[in-house]
């Protein structure tokens, strides 16, 4: 008796300070504004989250020269490998689509939101309000969306349209249908058979000829009658030189997979035409290409054809070997 | 039929291909990393000192029959035997920075439809982050009526579920939309794992911080460099995603968002965001850089399709594969993986003549809502080809497409949600390739 007495009180307090503020478990505290200010980073494309502050196209330029161009290149190109910021316009319904904030991106909130939680890579949210501004106002200049005079704050870079807004719709699948047929469902007279591209993958956990710069065409004649550089070698007598036999081997491991059929924008090996202009460049440039990969105007060619295990001489041997036999 | 592919190795590889046939295990794989060495000449192939392994073989009293083994706890957490080679792997040449990039789990050799948490795939946007759990917060706020901010302790108190649901990358697949190009299972599938997730419910999140009539959306953000952010719907949120702590009877893996992720089951891996700091409650969609710039499916019209959520049913045989060849003929029972993001798998068919012809599979062991269903077919080889393939039906009655079904759909260039039906070439000495029929 004594004992309830006492707590009454106490569960008086308790359930009036629940009913004021716990879900109906009562578990957590309380997420005070100040805390909620810090994280709450996210920028709709109603220009809801945008902060105060401004920055122009002209203030942007130095500090996306500083801080974004190693990776991103000066003209938003994509240094190497790395993404593609600016061009691309006209290409989305071609057979190379090139996506940029440009070509593609529906909203230029996305940008600010972007750049300023997750660049740069190396630095992620380290740009002040006032540099994303600006730095966003510039990538969107190099994709021709503001002019130079352009200042981006929050009613002005709400206002920014995209070209490409208008060419997203929602989720319409499923789209394909199949149906459920068990006899005689395709007509084996149509088929055509695609094989997989050899030496793109890793598969030296399980397969005996991976990793090993083995001779294809001189091990197996039906190979060698099937592959285009053979044939221009058995035509034309091309005698290499020691370098490019070594190279031979390096090339046929890692780099005829793209350079033998051509795919994705490669030249393909022994095809004069399209090798003169790039031999003309000289061997530095093509080795340094081969080596540290870069994307070109046909395609991106992977650092070392994307086998990282060879050396910068196995890449080079390779590279004389591929040009030897395209002159 | 049409042409079909005759592998381009050369002789001598063949014959040492041959050679290591004959071998096991570990003594395989050794003798094949001996063998690029060796290939220079079979002379070498003799210098493997492997041969002693017989003596462990019957009638012989094996070697660790003959001493004690290890004690308790000589292993506080244990882990696979040093015989076997479970590792997840990559494509180097996929991506330009390990920390934005992904690699893929080996469901060649998975047994059953759980994905050890360390073979999970991989995918991250800014590497993986160190997160200390006693000082990880979720603040859940926006539209709500009582904004919350939580602990890890405060998290475990609600109650909870355990679910086993299997998340995959839209991308799975994705490299292989304009041609094969992937000569391994791990990597024309791998981007797809099956966990038992723990958890709490959102909804029950939801109720606690009461959602305001207004609240439609639900932006999650991560705590990783790339701040991973994505707008679920509130229909998703209230349905079934999980805020999990606990995968496979454990903590989260760092590399799956410890020590706090969400979990969208059957939908885009991408949108299951891991090392969970942050739910807003909106009343629109954010269109963050991985709903707009990706995650959205480009269309030979030019136009995308956006929030693309939902991976559509999908199989795969995962033995006999490239990396798991017939070895002998006779008996074969034929094994894989379906899967549906709108619910339980119904049928599996097989095909062994690249789609002319159909025969239903059985269905294996558990048979889950958006969880991996093993499938299984009974049968004899005797060094005939196959082009191997299986066919998902899902219970909403999709039934999975052909590639050509696929591609005059959505063309080749949409990167996601390639679920198409896949071609496994046997060759008549059991070697199995990746094929495209079109
Ligand atoms: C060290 C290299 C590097 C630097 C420096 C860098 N970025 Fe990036 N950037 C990346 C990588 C890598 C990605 C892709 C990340 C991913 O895969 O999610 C990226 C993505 C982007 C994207 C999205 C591209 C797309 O099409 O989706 C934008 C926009 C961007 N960066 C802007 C910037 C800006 C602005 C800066 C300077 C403040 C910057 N970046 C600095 C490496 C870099
Ligand atoms: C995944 C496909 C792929 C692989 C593998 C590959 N390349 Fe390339 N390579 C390309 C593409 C695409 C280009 C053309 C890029 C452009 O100029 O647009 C190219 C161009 C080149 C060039 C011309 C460079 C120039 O400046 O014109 C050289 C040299 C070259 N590759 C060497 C190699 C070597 C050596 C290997 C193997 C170690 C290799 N490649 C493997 C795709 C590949």
């Amino acid at each position: 008796m004594f004992r309830s007495l006492k707590s009454i009180p106490l569960v008086l307090v308790i359930t009036f300070s629940a009913v004021a503020s716990a879900g109906p478990l009562g578990i957590g505290s309380t997420a005070t504004p100040e805390m909620i200010a810090g994280w709450d980073i996210d920028i709709r494309p109603d220009g809801a989250g945008l902060p105060h502050g401004e920055g122009s196209v002209a203030q942007g330029e130095g500090l996306y020269e500083a801080k974004c161009a190693s990776c991103h290149g000066l003209f938003g190109e994509g240094e190497g490998r790395w993404p593609v910021l600016a061009g691309g316009d006209g290409t989305l319904d071609t057979l190379h689509p090139e996506k940029t904030v440009g070509s593609y991106w529906p909203y230029a909130s996305t940008l600010w939101d972007y750049i300023h939680r997750a660049m740069p890579y190396t630095a992620p949210q380290s740009l002040t309000d006032e540099e994303t501004y600006a730095i966003s106002a510039y990538v969107l200049y190099l994709n021709d969306i503001v002019d130079e005079e352009f200042v981006a704050n929050r009613e002005t870079f709400a206002r920014v349209k995209m070209p490409n807004e208008e060419n997203f719709y929602v989720d319409n699948r499923p789209d394909a249908q199949n149906e459920r047929c068990f006899k005689n469902c395709a007509d084996p007279k149509t088929f055509e058979i695609v094989t997989t591209i050899n030496g793109l993958t890793p598969t030296g956990h399980f397969k005996e000829d991976s990793g090993v710069a083995a001779n294809h065409y001189e091990g197996n004649p039906s190979a060698a009658s099937e592959s285009g550089i053979s044939k221009v070698m058995n035509n034309t007598k091309i005698v290499l030189s020691d370098k490019a036999t070594v190279g031979k081997g390096v090339y046929d491991m890692a780099c005829q997979a793209c350079h033998n059929p051509g795919i994705a924008g490669a030249p393909k090996t022994g095809d004069k035409a399209a090798w003169v202009s790039r031999i003309d460049q000289g061997m530095d440039i093509l080795n340094g290409h081969a080596i540290n990969g870069y994307q070109g105007a046909d395609g991106v060619m992977p650092a070392k054809g994307g086998n990282m295990s060879l050396s910068n001489d196995d890449v080079i041997n390779a590279v004389a070997f591929m040009v030897e036999s395209s002159r | 039929m049409g042409k079909i592919y005759e592998p381009s190795l050369p002789k001598l590889m063949e014959a040492i291909a041959a050679e290591a046939r004959g071998m096991k295990g570990l003594d395989r794989r050794n003798f094949l990393k001996g063998g690029v060495a060796a290939v220079a000449g079979l002379a070498s192939v003799q210098i493997i000192p492997k041969a002693s392994a017989s003596s462990n073989l019957p009638p012989n009293l094996p070697k660790w029959q003959s001493h004690l083994g290890p004690g308790v706890v000589s292993k506080p957490y244990g882990e696979p035997s040093e015989f076997e080679d479970l590792q997840r792997r990559t494509v180097p040449w996929l991506t330009v920075d390990a920390a934005s990039s992904i690699s893929m789990t080996p469901l060649q050799d998975l047994e059953g439809i759980i994905t050890p948490s360390g073979l999970v795939f991989e995918r991250y946007h800014g590497g993986i982050p160190n997160v200390d759990p006693d000082q990880h917060r979720l603040i859940i706020h926006g539209l709500v009526e009582r904004p919350l901010v939580l602990t890890m302790e405060d998290l475990r108190r609600f109650p909870s579920v355990s679910e086993i649901r299997f998340i995959e990358c839209p991308a799975n697949g994705g490299m292989e939309w304009r041609g094969a190009q992937m000569e391994a299972l791990q990597f024309t599938h791998g981007m797809l794992a099956c966990c038992e997730w723990t958890g709490i419910k959102l909804s029950t999140l939801l109720d606690e911080v009461g959602v305001k009539p207004e609240g439609k959306w639900v932006l999650a953000e991560g705590a990783d460099a790339a701040g991973m952010s994505r707008s679920i719907p509130l229909e998703k949120a209230l349905d079934d995603t999980i805020i999990a702590w606990g995968q496979n009877g454990e903590a989260l893996r760092p590399e799956q968002g410890y020590p706090l992720r969400m979990l969208n089951p059957g939908w885009e891996g991408n949108t299951s965001v891991k090392w969970l700091r942050r739910l807003e409650i909106g009343d629109q969609p954010w269109h963050h850089r991985e709903e707009t710039s990706k995650y959205t499916d480009l269309m030979p019209d030019g136009r995308a399709r956006r929030f693309s959520w939902v991976q559509e049913a999908n199989s795969v045989i995962t033995s006999p594969c490239p990396e798991k060849p017939l070895k002998q003929a006779g008996f074969v029972e034929i094994r894989g993986f379906a899967w549906s993001g709108r619910g339980k798998i119904r049928a599996v068919d097989i095909s062994f003549d690249g789609g002319v012809n159909w025969e239903r599979t059985e269905l294996k062991g558990l048979v889950l809502s958006k969880a991996l269903t093993q499938f299984s077919y009974r049968t004899t080889w005797d060094g005939q080809p196959w082009l191997l393939q299986s066919r998902a039906i899902d219970e909403t009655g999709y039934v999975q497409p052909t590639l050509k079904q696929l591609r005059d759909e959505r063309g080749g260039w949409s990167i996601y949600h390639k679920n198409s039906i896949h071609t496994w070439n046997v060759m008549e000495n059991g070697d199995v390739f990746n094929v495209q029929i079109s």
